[in-house]
């Protein structure tokens, strides 16, 4: 047992730290999600510039084939912004699906790109508004000719509108799933953003959109495969949130002088922050927890769904305890919680609700029998 | 970054054969005994000879507190041994901290941090050996969370004080040698300076007992009539029992943390993979495996703060908050699963079963989650304490001076 960073750790953190600083500081964030500026090309090329896209990817293809724990390290100094863009959805997830089962032609071509920022590879997942995992997926993949076709529509798709790419799942004519990877631009596709309380996400329709069949690959077992590399990592990214949440939501309650004393000596505004304060480090040490068991190469499937249901709810409640603790003023699209309350929201649902995976927990943990 | 409990190098390796092989053949005699629980409402005469028979053994080759020095009765090891011995008796149902019924796990951090060094001599050894069982005395019938407003007083006379007062919901189901009593000793002194902290036998003339009945198990009232006790039990000195008192709190309330797994959820996923009279398992109920998620996802939070905390202590690198938070938690946890019990089991959740051992036996369970919500504090009382911890509402000076 050992709860240090190592050397090498510490230092991607205060590379990340100063990073954030420099680039992506607290009222330019608010700013930006306001505006619901979802991608900053600027920001997105100095961090490729630092390998922070593909981080895990392996040096074969062009990355620096870096721990999961590494990679969160990073993750959490991204998630305390929180920092808008596809780092998730293109550097770790729709990399891990490439890595877990693209035909070698595939990953030639676009691991490479993703870690450069070249590509923008997004996962087009789900079909409907409110559901995940495999019977999620309507959008159909059809013979045509030699190849096939997209038709359907992926309703939210999670940085959508910055995709050079899309990585879509689809049902063949025999109603099994399979992966195809298609061009933003290709003919028949369209990406229509959806306006709201989110931020990033689009509606991508695919009108007889034509894919090369060496880009069709895999099957839903790819996609969860790569969700237990990937879903630890965005757990990183929420711990970050929730770190960040709880220590300006703390500070508030010394500054808020309210009948004559600081917000903080009322007791229910301490229970406020505590809440926070446990969502996050029951967010924390899950997933550090599957983070520790990616690297030494434990099963992490049912840890990594735990790891993602125990973040979204904890960012969700944490975002309203700290709501009610800064009542009126943490309500306006200036303030620093409004940047993670909408974010909450948005990553709720993403990649299925807490309930899914908790369900998906069980169901790896204690097959069905009826 | 290491979660592994048993990473073990070959020294440790070889210790935990050793201990692993000593528990088994050591235990043996207790095999058909039903572990209850560190307060309970059942008294079994075998268990209890059973519990402090292997205390006394297990004291004997100093794994009662493993880390401590040998001299005063510890066993001079590592905490890489101590994790050992914490997770291969919590396999087999007892946790070191109370393979017996003591709180001896407090008082020999306080005593070693404050007694004399003769004080040290007399006191240790027998703690440590697992040769006496030893109540916290803080309680008060006027209330207890604030227990610097502590009325049982000690007046010295001569080489004595004299101890009048009454403790409530202290103790165990079983007798006590010793006892650690919280008293005033300056009435009119200044608030936190007035206190100090004895540790007396506990079968001094002028003490009575009453046992109470509470849902969790049995707890005492303790009478102090004109006990007469000589000042070399005084620990500390005079009028510093809240230092004493508060070094130790900090263990109670969470701070050493705990390498255990939850006996509960293993009894409860093995309940609900059986199969049931009419073919079905409760596993497979889609409201049932929704309860189990949750219990699942608390017990996990639990284990790892448990895990944190006592990685902290053992390192000695403090953590600002994390013992009243991990106590907090695991109280609110319990109750939670009393709840989540009932959801699950209906009916079957309100009868005790003895083929479990009483604290993962869900009828305990379902009356321990409220009961045991106010040990070592209420939530209220532990809120206050994170909130200290975080300095809520407290670094006004300090904010303005930092904006300069
Ligand atoms: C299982 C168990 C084991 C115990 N073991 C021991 C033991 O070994 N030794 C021992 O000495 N005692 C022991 N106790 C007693 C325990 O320490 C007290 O019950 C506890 O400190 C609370 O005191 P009280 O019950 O008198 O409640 P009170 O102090 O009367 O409190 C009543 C209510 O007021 C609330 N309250 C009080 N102060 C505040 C405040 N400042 N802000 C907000 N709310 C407040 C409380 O939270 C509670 O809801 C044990 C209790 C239990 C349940």
């Amino acid at each position: 047992m050992d709860f240090r960073l190592t050397d090498d750790q510490r230092m991607l953190q205060d590379a990340a730290r100063d990073f954030m600083k420099t680039e992506a500081r607290s009222d330019q964030i608010t700013i930006w999600y306001e505006q619901k500026t979802f991608h900053l090309p600027e920001i997105w090329e100095k961090a490729a510039g630092l390998g922070w896209l593909g981080m895990r990817l392996p040096e074969a293809y062009g990355g620096a084939g870096m721990g999961a724990f590494d990679c969160g390290v990073v993750f959490e100094e991204l998630g305390r912004g929180p920092l808008p863009g596809a780092y998730f959805s293109s550097g770790v997830l729709a990399a891990e699906i490439l890595l877990a089962g693209a035909p070698e032609a595939l990953k030639q071509r676009l691991l490479p790109a993703i870690g450069d920022g070249s590509a923008i590879v997004v996962p087009a997942l789900a079909d409907p508004s409110n559901r995940f995992g495999a019977e999620s997926v309507t959008t159909r993949l059809e013979k045509a000719g030699a190849g096939f076709v997209l038709e359907g529509s992926k309703r939210y798709v999670q940085d959508g509108g910055a995709a050079t790419h899309f990585l879509v799942a689809a049902r063949r004519d025999d109603g099994r799933i399979a992966l195809a990877c298609i061009a933003r631009n290709a003919p028949g596709v369209s990406v229509c953003h959806q306006q709201g309380f989110l931020i990033g996400a689009s509606e991508v329709r695919f009108e007889r959109a034509a894919v090369d069949p060496a880009d069709v690959f895999g099957d839903w077992n790819t996609v969860e495969d790569a969700l237990t590399r990937a879903l630890p990592i965005l757990g990183a990214f929420i711990t970050g949130a929730l770190q960040e949440i709880s220590e300006f939501t703390n500070a508030y309650t010394s500054e808020r002088i309210v009948y004559g004393q600081p917000i903080g000596r009322y007791q229910r505004v301490q229970d406020n922050c505590i809440e926070i304060l446990n969502h996050l480090d029951a967010t924390r040490w899950i997933t550090w927890e599957t983070l520790w068991k990616l690297d030494t190469g434990q099963d992490a499937r049912a840890a990594a769904r735990q790891c993602k249901a125990v973040a979204s709810e904890g960012y969700f409640q944490g975002c309203n305890q700290s709501h009610m603790v800064f009542a009126g003023p943490g309500t306006d699209y200036r303030h620093p919680l409004m940047a993670h309350s909408v974010l909450a929201h948005a990553l709720y649902p993403y990649l299925g609700s807490p309930l899914h995976n908790k369900r998906a927990m069980m169901d790896i943990r204690f097959p069905r029998k009826v | 970054m290491d979660f592994n409990l048993q990473a073990d190098t070959p020294e440790i390796a070889a210790f935990r054969k050793e201990v692993s092989d000593w528990l088994d053949a050591n235990m043996k005699e207790g095999e058909h005994i039903r572990l209850t629980g560190i307060w309970s409402t059942v008294h079994d005469d075998a268990e209890y000879l059973f519990r402090r028979r292997l205390a006394e053994k297990l004291g004997r080759k100093g794994w009662l507190f493993p880390t401590y020095a040998k001299e005063h009765g510890g066993g001079g090891l590592t905490t890489a041994h101590r994790n050992v011995l914490e997770v291969e008796l919590d396999r087999r149902g007892l946790p070191l901290g109370n393979v017996f019924y003591t709180r001896a796990e407090l008082v020999v951090p306080a005593v070693t941090m404050f007694g004399t060094d003769e004080q040290k001599r007399e006191f240790l050894p027998p703690m440590m050996r697992g040769d006496v069982a030893v109540w916290q005395l803080l309680t008060e019938p006027h209330g207890g969370s604030d227990i610097a407003t502590c009325r049982t007083r000690a007046i010295r006379e001569g080489d004595d004080y004299v101890i009048n007062g009454q403790k409530i919901m202290v103790g165990h189901h079983t007798k006590a040698d010793w006892l650690m009593v919280l008293t005033n000793t300056a009435p009119e002194g200044k608030r936190h300076e007035n206190l100090s902290w004895f540790y007396i036998p506990a079968d001094l003339p002028g003490i009575s007992y009453t046992h109470l009945n509470l849902m969790m198990g049995v707890k005492n009232a303790v009478y102090l009539d004109n006990v007469r006790v000589p000042a070399k039990y005084l620990v500390g000195g005079e009028n510093n029992g809240w230092k004493v008192a508060s070094a130790y709190l900090v263990l109670e309330q969470g701070g050493g943390g705990s390498l255990g797994e939850s006996t509960l959820l293993r009894n409860v996923v093995a309940r609900c993979e059986e199969v049931q009279p009419d073919g079905t398992r409760l596993i497979d109920d889609p409201d049932v495996r929704d309860q189990l998620a949750d219990m699942m996802l608390d017990v996990d939070t639990e284990r790892l703060w448990g895990m944190r905390n006592y990685w902290h202590y053992n390192e000695k690198t403090p953590h600002r908050y994390a013992g009243p938070q991990y106590f907090f938690f695991q109280r609110m946890v319990r109750l939670r699963n009393a709840e989540r019990l009932q959801k699950m089991l209906g009916y079957d959740a309100l009868v005790p079963e003895e083929r479990y051992d009483e604290l993962g036996d869900f009828e305990y369970n379902v009356r321990y989650g409220p009961g045991m919500m106010h040990g070592g504090g209420t939530l209220h009382t532990d809120r206050i304490i994170i909130s200290r911890c975080l300095g809520l509402g407290r670094n006004v000076e300090g904010k303005r001076q930092a904006k300069g």
